[in-house]
Parts: structure tokens; sequence; C-alpha cells
């Protein structure tokens, strides 16, 4: 007999909790930027006032007709209330007709 | 940031996120509890903090084909739940040894072995919780999972509580859940950790160190009930350093023991407890959980009169909290907590001083020049930051807006009333130690314990 063998044996649980994450579709997507309005979502972090003016110079000359809402439109999405947030950001995108958005910049 | 586009896509706003490198994993952790793995994201590489401006213009334009791409291209998502464990469900049988090393490879353990949460120890547990064991006390992200009392017990297990320590462990748990500690942002860079704090009788009656070494290993219950809240956030809310995420604490700190306060000795000299502090009665068993971002060095002073031993506090808890104060300032909230030797306490309080008043010393005399708050707001990211912008929208004061000159002093505590005490240490030292609160995250949440002694 080995002592593994004399020793006891454990059965044990998960030590996780069931998920509350509910599978979600994502928006339908059109395959054409041009003429559409895209929504700047900052959180205020990481050169987001130098990455911004890049991306709309940049989809400017891909897209005719891109219009932008700027971040200080739709105001810092970090360090807000998350039930605040939810309540208020999809009638702002509504408001000023946001087609798409763009987060940045972290996680 | 990952959940602001969330929330576009549920309101039917197609969305695509920019992450840089170092986030990605953290992203994947985030998108995959909002409900949407396939979350679009285009990936700045690198740490834009770091890059000069033609670097991120570079960075940018290769960046352009991912942002297109996450906003037109069509996603399929799969809307099926993981098959995952149910409460009961024995997931292993085998030594002491053998559940180490299964639950250490899936990365359900701190590192350190842990008590094999047995069904009949789970249940010891649940014996002093009068809870259903499949009531939800809420949900924790980023992994956004249901914190039932039935994990808390598995957990509480593990991490080598007592049964007894139950509802203290529920507690806790109550306090992380609610949206003001924002528990979603605990692996957040600066890797905060959780402080919690004991207060009535039940401290005593439980054999919580309150006095020398009181933030030390060695007492069961400081010492195990800290250990369970890193678990807890490690195993529920889905917070976990490298080979997992989640946590992306850069350097990070490991767990807190529970402070648990000297009241025999705020009683004593006539002040208030810190569970007084937090509306409680004096006798009232509860637990206040909040963030330590980093502590003072010990702070020793000495002398007759309240004024020798405050002035230094202010000094030197003063010096470890002001580089941090920009994110008090930005954020409106910022709790730092000072614990007070007993013996200083005594003095203090002989003077005739209140905590109240040992605040309002502190919030009146303690400033860093502007200069350098901004400074400091805006190696750390926040690239936007301005007093003057701050102060106009009411986050501040209007005194911090100042006369423009950068090197004006400014507060360091911005209100008087964010600043906590808590009367512990040893008693026969001149000792006192500041902890520093991370603004927001980690806010000082207090909850009454269902505990009668």
């Amino acid at each position: 007999m080995t002592t593994a063998d004399r020793e006891p044996v454990y059965e044990v649980v998960w030590p996780l909790a069931p998920s509350a994450a509910a599978p979600t579709a994502l928006a339908s997507r059109s395959p054409d930027l041009a003429g559409k309005t895209i929504g700047e979502l900052w959180d205020y972090l990481f050169k987001g006032e130098e990455i911004f003016p890049l991306i709309r110079r940049a989809l400017a000359q891909r897209y005719p007709g891109v219009r932008f809402v700027d971040y200080e439109t739709l105001g810092s999405t970090h360090g807000r209330d998350e039930a605040e947030l939810a309540a208020t950001l999809p009638a702002l995108l509504r408001k000023h007709g946001c087609d798409a958005v763009i987060s940045a910049v972290g996680a | 940031m990952l959940r602001a586009a969330a929330i576009a896509e549920r309101a039917g706003v197609p969305s695509v996120s920019i992450v840089t490198t170092p986030f990605r994993e953290q992203a994947a952790v985030v998108a995959k509890g909002v409900g949407m793995p396939a979350l679009p994201i285009a990936e700045y590489p690198g740490v834009p903090m770091t890059d000069g401006p033609e670097t991120v213009r570079a960075k940018v334009e290769r960046l352009i084909d991912a942002i297109v791409d996450g906003l037109a291209r069509p996603v399929e998502t799969a809307l099926t739940r993981a098959v995952e464990p149910a409460a009961r469900d024995v997931v292993f049988r085998g030594t002491l040894d053998q559940v180490q090393e299964f639950f250490y490879a899936r990365l359900w353990t701190d590192g350190l072995p842990v008590i094999p949460p047995t069904i009949p120890r789970v249940e010891r547990f649940l014996e002093f919780a009068d809870r259903s064991p499949a009531e939800v006390i809420g949900t924790l992200s980023p992994e956004n999972r249901a914190a039932t009392v039935w994990s808390i017990a598995v957990n509480g297990v593990m991490a080598g509580c007592r049964p007894e320590y139950m509802p203290l462990l529920i507690a806790v748990v109550e306090a992380i859940a609610e949206p003001e500690f924002r528990v979603q942002d605990a692996g957040s860079t600066p890797g905060w950790e959780p402080l919690i704090i004991v207060s009535g009788a039940v401290a005593k009656a439980l054999d919580f160190n309150r006095g020398q070494g009181v933030m030390r290993v060695g007492r069961q219950a400081n010492t195990s009930l800290g250990r369970f809240l890193r678990l807890y956030l490690r195993n529920v809310a889905g917070l976990r350093i490298p080979p997992g995420a989640g946590d992306k604490g850069s350097i990070a700190a490991t767990f807190n023991v529970a402070l648990a306060e000297d009241e025999d000795a705020a009683a004593e000299i006539g002040w208030t407890t810190f569970g007084q502090d937090q509306g409680f009665a004096k006798d009232d068993g509860a637990v206040t959980v909040q963030s330590v971002v980093s502590s003072s060095p010990p702070i020793y002073t000495a002398g007759t009169r309240a004024l020798d031993h405050v002035q230094v506090l202010a000094d030197v808890f003063g010096r470890a909290c002001a580089y941090w104060s920009f994110t008090g300032m930005k954020y409106a909230r910022w709790q730092p907590l000072l614990v007070i030797g007993p013996s200083i306490a005594r003095v203090i309080a002989a003077d005739g001083w209140t905590k109240d008043d040992v605040r309002a010393y502190l919030h009146e005399n303690v400033t860093i020049p502007a200069r350098e708050v901004e400074r400091y707001a805006w190696h750390l990211g926040s690239t936007a930051f301005s007093l003057k912008a701050l102060a106009e929208s009411g986050a501040l004061p209007p005194e911090y807006a100042g006369s423009g000159d950068p090197d004006r002093p400014v507060r360091v505590f911005p209100r008087a009333a964010w600043i906590g005490i808590v009367v512990a240490g040893d008693p026969g030292r001149n000792q006192s130690k500041g902890y520093v609160n991370n603004h927001i995250q980690g806010g000082r949440v207090s909850k009454r314990l269902a505990l009668r002694l």
C-alpha cells in the first residue's frame, strides 16, 4: 500500500459561481460608412485627444460624407456610474443620430 | 470603455473599441462578461503613453482597417451559454495534493494551498448564514458571475476561515457588490487591493487582532478574512493575474489582512469608533471595504500636545497621499485612511481634539503645487486633466481653479470628511500609518452584520 493509498480522499466542489452574462447579439452593421454619423466615446485616457482627430481625418478621406459627433459632445465614459451611462447613452446617441461609435482608449 | 461599447450595441449602434495591446486579454474577459465575446476590437500596438506624436500617428494609420472592419463587417454571435458545474456537483475527487494541483492548474487558488471545499465543510459554513445557499448577493464583474451564498461559503472554506466568520464573509461580498465599490475596476493597473475594516463587538468575540502587528498575517480572523476576499475576487469576479486575465494590476500588491479597530482605546479617550463614523451604533457589528493603493511609511510622532503629533501626521501622511491626490480630484471621491496608534490618539484627544479636528487640520494644512498635480495626472494617462476645468465643472471647489499660477498650492484632501480615522496598532509604541485610497475604484462601503453576540 502506498502513502497515497492511505491518504484521505476529498470530493470537492466548484469554487466559481454561475455566470450572469446573457449572450447578446451585436447590432447589425452597414457595409459602407459613407454618409454615416460616427460617435466618439472617450474615457479621457491615453492620448485620445491625439488619436481621435487622426481617425477622423483618415475616415473622412476614405468615406465621403462621413460625419463625427466628438467626444466632448458625448462626454467621458470613464468613472461614470454604469447604470446611469446605460440609461443615458442610448438616448444621446439617438439625439445625435449616431450610426456607429468608436470607443477608446484602453479596456 | 468596452462597457460603453456594449451599451451602444444593445441600443442597436455598432461599435468598435480601441484597445492597447497590454489590455487585449483583459478586454476579452470584459467582453465575455457583458455577453458579447465577439465585441469588435481594434488593437493599438504597445503603450501610447510612451509613444511620441509621430509614432501615435503611424500606429493610428495602421488601425484604420481594423476600425472599419469592426464597424462594417457583420458579426455572428453564438447565443448559447457554456455549460458549467452546478453548486453541489463534485468537480474532482483526490488526495490533498491532487486537489491542490487540480485547483492550481485551473487558476482557482491564490497560489497557496487551500482547504478542500467538500460539501460537508461548505454546509458547516452555511449553518452560520441563515440565508438560502442559492441566494444571489449581487453580480461581480468583469466576469459577471452571480455571488451566491454557496460560492461565498466555498471560498471561505478554501481561504481557511472558520464557519462562524460566515456573516462577515457575506457582508464583505455585499459591500463589494454595491455599485459605488466598482468591483469591475478592481483589475485596473494601479493594482489596488481591498481593505476590510471590522467594527463592533464582533471583532473581540471572533479574536481579531486589534493591537500590535494588526496588519500582519498571523491571526486567523484577520488573515483568513483578507485572504478570502482576494480569492473571491479571483474566482467570482474573474480577476486573475497571468497566466489568467482580468487583473491588470501592473505591479500590484498582495491581500491585506482585515483591520479591526481598538474600540476600547477609542472609547477610553472619548472618540467615536470608525463604525460610528460610518453611521452604525457603537456595538453594531459591521464591515467596511475600501481600496488601498499604497501606504505611508510608519509615522512616529512624539510630544504631549495634539499639535506635536498632527503636524508630523500631516507631513508624512500628506506626502504619501499627495502624489495620488489627482485621482481624487479627477473623480471627486477619495477616501484615504489614517490608522492612529492608541497612545498617540490619547494625547491628541487629551488636548481636546476630536477626530473631526484631526481631519480638518489635514484638510487645511496639506497642499501640493497645482503644477505637480497636473503633471502626475498626465503621466498616468489622464492626458486631458485640468484643475481649472474640474473646478469649473463643479467637481472641485472653485479654489482649485485659483489664480492660474501653476505653482499655487492646492489642497491634497479636497474634503475633510473623506478622511477615515481608525485607532489601532501597538499601544506600547507611538506609531501611526496611512493608507491611500484609489478614488472611486474601491470606494468605501459599509455593511451591518447579520449577527448577534
